[in-house]
Formats: C-alpha cells, structure tokens, sequence
C-alpha cells in the first residue's frame, strides 16, 4: 500500500485500520510489517490517497 | 419528480431526508463505503472519533439544524451545552457572557459596526481596539469555529453569527454524536423507499432534454433534478462547466482520552493563552456513550502551511494546557484542500445556484448565513425551496 501526495492527513484510514498498521501526524505512514494489504485503508481515504502497487510492479520501477 | 443527491455528507443526506419525506424519489450516491462525510464517527479503541467535526451542534436544540431535523422526521436528541462556554484566561476559568466583556470593548465593538456600513471592516482592526481578553477571546472563537483568523474575514461576513448566536444560543451535543444524526437521516431516507448507494462514485452529470443523466463507472440513469453535496469546485468538474475558485479553511483536530475530567461542563473551553489551540471540548460529559473513558477533543487553526510544524505547536500547547493530567493522545487528523474544516473560509453566504436550470449545490461549499452545520442547514433549506419551485 502506497500512501500518495494527496494524504492530508485526515486519519480516516488510521481508524478503520483493522490492522492498527497506520500512523498519522500530519500524514499517514503505513507499517509494512503490520499491514495485511487489505484495501481497507485504500476504500475509506475520502481523498483517494493510498493505491494498491502489487510486488510485481514495484519490482518493475 | 426524481432527485440524484450526490454525496452523503450532512447536507446530502438531509435533503435527500426531507425530500423523501415530502414524497420526491430520491437517490443518494455516496463514494466511499460509509455515509455522513465529514460529520460522522467511527469507534477507535472505545472513542467515537469523528471524521471531521467536533462532534458540537452550533444552536443546540434551538438552531436551524435541530429545526430541520424535525422537519425530516430524524429522531435526535440533542444535548444543550450549559453553560454555553468558559474561558482559560491566565490560567482562570471564567463564564463567556456579554459580561464577561468590558464596556469599553462593547464600545469599539459598536462604533466598528457603524464604520462597516460605510466600507468594509477587517476584523483585524476591530482586534486591535479591544482589551486583552475580549481581543484573544474573539481569536480563539473564530479558530474553534470557523478555523480562521481575524486577518482573514469581516464584519460583514461574521456579524449574522454573532447575530444568531445571540437569538439561538449556544451548541449542543447530538446523543450518541455526529454519526447519530447522519445515521437518523439515513433511516428516514430508507424508510420512505429511497436508495442509499455507498461504494458509488458519480463520475460525471449531463444536462440533457429531460433533466440530468447521472454517470458511474458503468452505468448511467436519468434524472429531473440533481443536488450535489461536494462543492462549487468539484461540481463544476462533474458537469464540465467551469467555477470560480473557493478557498477552504484548514485545521488540525486532537482526540484525547484523559483520566480525570478536565472540562466540567458540556460546552466550549476556549484556549486563550495559547500559540494555537483555540479551545476544548469534552463530549463524554453531554454523552458518556462517545467514549469508556473521558474524551477530550482540541482544535487549532493552520497558521502557515507547514502541517508537521503546526501540530508540534499544537502539541507544545497541548502538553501545557494537560500538565499534571494523565493523558493519551488518540488522533491527530488534519484537514484541508479536498477535506478541509470549511470548504468556504471566511464565513458569509455562498449560493446554491448553478448555471445548470436543476441543479443546485448542498453542504458547507453553499452554506446560508450561518456558522457549521447551522449554516449547512440553511443552505438545504433554500436549495429545497428552489426544487419546490420547478415545474414538471
Ligand atoms: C476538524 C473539524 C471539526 C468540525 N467541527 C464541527 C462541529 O463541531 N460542528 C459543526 O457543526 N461542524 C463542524 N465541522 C464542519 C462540518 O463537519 C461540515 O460543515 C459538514 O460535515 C459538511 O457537510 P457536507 O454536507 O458539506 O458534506 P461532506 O462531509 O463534505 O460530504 C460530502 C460527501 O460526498 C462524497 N463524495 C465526494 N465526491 C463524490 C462523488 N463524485 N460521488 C459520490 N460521492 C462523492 C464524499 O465522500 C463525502 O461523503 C467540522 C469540520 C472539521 C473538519
Ligand atoms: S484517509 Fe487518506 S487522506 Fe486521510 S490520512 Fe489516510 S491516506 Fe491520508
Ligand atoms: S491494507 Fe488493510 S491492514 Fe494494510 S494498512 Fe490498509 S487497512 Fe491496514
């Protein structure tokens, strides 16, 4: 999960985080260890903020 | 005669309340998987965190809101603040009454709303020509409610909520918080066979012969009229017309859960002293349910743009402010641009009107001469007075 430019950092995701994988000040940061890749995160952030980069397109870039 | 409301934050959803009410077919299509926007909650280890308000009516059970609700059918009980707000002025808690106020300070108050017939007056100036406590106390006012400084509006724009909060009175705690009303204003939506869509972001609207299509990301229905709760801005790019650029206010919410009470009352704290933090409230006094513990909530404008530094002011405050408290801080959200606290800064009265004959806009981006919620609920009123008058 990749937390973008547009995070304002409004903590939606943080609270809904079935993880508690997400901390926020300012903007959200996202454990790796934690997250479970669930797109919670990703549905609720009214902003649009997070997207899903799957491994295979993150070992492409 | 068939309504699309796009989105459900408060103004969407007591629209589409109403107008269901009053027997219109009405749809409600909400982006993201839950309904309210800005003005709902979600339990976050035991506290109802809100994702945007304070969880506060403005007028309480006297307000244009409580009105509405009624209106709709939304069964709310709301929880009036007494008193309606205190002051922490060098570290003593006083009532905020007109008492409170020096005469002199009333005064210049006065004579300023004499000058603002004439030009227009900043409230700056005013600031400058009262005493100490009622010059900090009108700073941390405007922070906590409208999130903005004295340098950023006028008279003109804030003297009908100073108006109106003298005739309507103080705010009020919904029982049960934001997400309580929201949800009553879903139910009523339901219950009258209108359809609620969450997970359904409108991608475009088009005027067309009959009305309006509404667009999805794969399908496309047809509709007479269209309100639309996300703003001028983004309700332009909708429609593909364009409108004029509207500058939201900014700010940064804590959520607090505390050991002993620091608020004995249900009303406002206002933070005098402070480098940023305008005030506290502490919501679990009106409502124990918002929390298993007490829950305190503090609110700062954004004085520069520099959100880290901003909340490590905020911060220093905080830890000031709670000295000798045993505390945990939950939540720091912050929020602006597409999120903002106000999609219209300065306060005043922005139009429901679009160039498009059916098509209005609804929530805080066409507020009606009011603060909030109150302002929001005034703006719904006049956009359901203009479906009323369409023919079909
Ligand atoms: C920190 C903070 C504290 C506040 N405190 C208070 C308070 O104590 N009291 C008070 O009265 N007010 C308070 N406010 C202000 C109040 O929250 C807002 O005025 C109110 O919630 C605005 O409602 P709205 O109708 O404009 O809708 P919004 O809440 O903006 O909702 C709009 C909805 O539209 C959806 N949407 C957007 N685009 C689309 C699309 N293309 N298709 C479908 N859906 C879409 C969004 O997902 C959202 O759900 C506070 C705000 C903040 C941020
Ligand atoms: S919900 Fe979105 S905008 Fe809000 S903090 Fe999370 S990523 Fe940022
Ligand atoms: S994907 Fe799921 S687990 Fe991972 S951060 Fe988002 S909500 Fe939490």
């Amino acid at each position: 999960m990749v937390v973008t430019e547009r995070c304002v950092g409004c903590a939606t995701c943080m609270l809904v985080c079935p993880k508690d994988a997400i901390r926020v000040e300012g903007r959200a940061e996202i454990n790796r260890e934690l997250c479970e890749e669930c797109r919670k995160c990703m549905l609720y952030c009214p902003l649009e903020a997070i997207s899903y980069v799957t491994p295979e397109l993150t070992q492409k870039s | 005669m068939r309504i699309a409301v796009v989105g459900s934050g408060l103004g969407g959803l007591l629209s589409a309340a109403i107008l269901s009410e009053r027997g219109y077919e009405v749809e409600v299509y909400e982006k993201l998987p839950f309904i309210g926007g800005r003005f709902t909650s979600f339990n976050y280890r035991g506290y109802e965190i809100s994702t945007g308000a304070l969880h506060m009516i403005p007028h309480g059970s006297r307000g244009h809101l409580a009105r509405m609700l009624k209106e709709a059918g939304a069964r709310v009980e709301i929880i009036d603040s007494k008193p309606e707000g205190t002051a922490l002025y060098n570290g003593e808690e006083v009532e905020v009454r007109k008492r409170s106020f020096p005469l002199r300070s009333k005064l210049s108050f006065a004579l300023f709303c004499l000058k603002n017939r004439f030009r227009e007056v900043r409230l700056s100036e005013l600031e400058r020509r009262l005493d100490d406590f009622s010059a900090r106390f009108l700073r941390a006012f405007l922070g906590w409610s409208l999130s903005i400084t004295p340098e950023e509006t006028t008279l003109t724009k804030i003297y009908p909520i100073y108006r109106s909060t003298l005739e309507l009175g103080g705010p009020g705690v919904p029982a049960g918080g934001c997400r309580a009303v929201v949800e009553a204003l879903a139910e009523v939506v339901e219950s009258n066979d209108c359809k609620i869509r969450r997970g359904s972001k409108v991608r475009s609207v088009r005027k067309e012969d009959y009305g309006f299509s509404v667009h999805l990301e794969r399908e496309a229905k047809a509709f007479d009229v269209v309100l639309s709760d996300i703003g001028h801005e983004e309700t332009a790019k909708l429609c593909s017309y364009r409108a004029e650029k509207c500058e939201p206010s900014s700010g940064i919410k804590y959520s607090i859960a505390i050991k002993q009470p620091f608020i004995e009352h249900t009303g406002v704290l206002f933070t005098l002293n402070t480098r940023r933090i305008s005030g506290m409230n502490q919501v679990t006094n009106a409502d124990p349910n918002l929390g298993k513990g007490h829950f305190l909530m503090a609110h700062q404008p954004m004085l520069t743009s520099n959100v880290k530094f901003e909340i490590s002011e905020g911060l220093k405050d905080i830890r000031e402010l709670l000295r000798g408290y045993e505390y945990e801080i939950l939540a720091v959200q912050s929020y602006s641009d597409g999120w903002p606290v106000n999609r219209a800064k300065a306060g005043g009265e922005e139009s429901v009107k679009t160039p498009l004959k059916g098509l209005y806009v609804v929530g805080d981006g066409a507020k009606g001469q009011d603060i909030e919620v109150e302002g929001v609920a005034l703006g719904v009123e006049k956009a359901l007075q203009e479906v009323e008058t369409l023919e079909f």
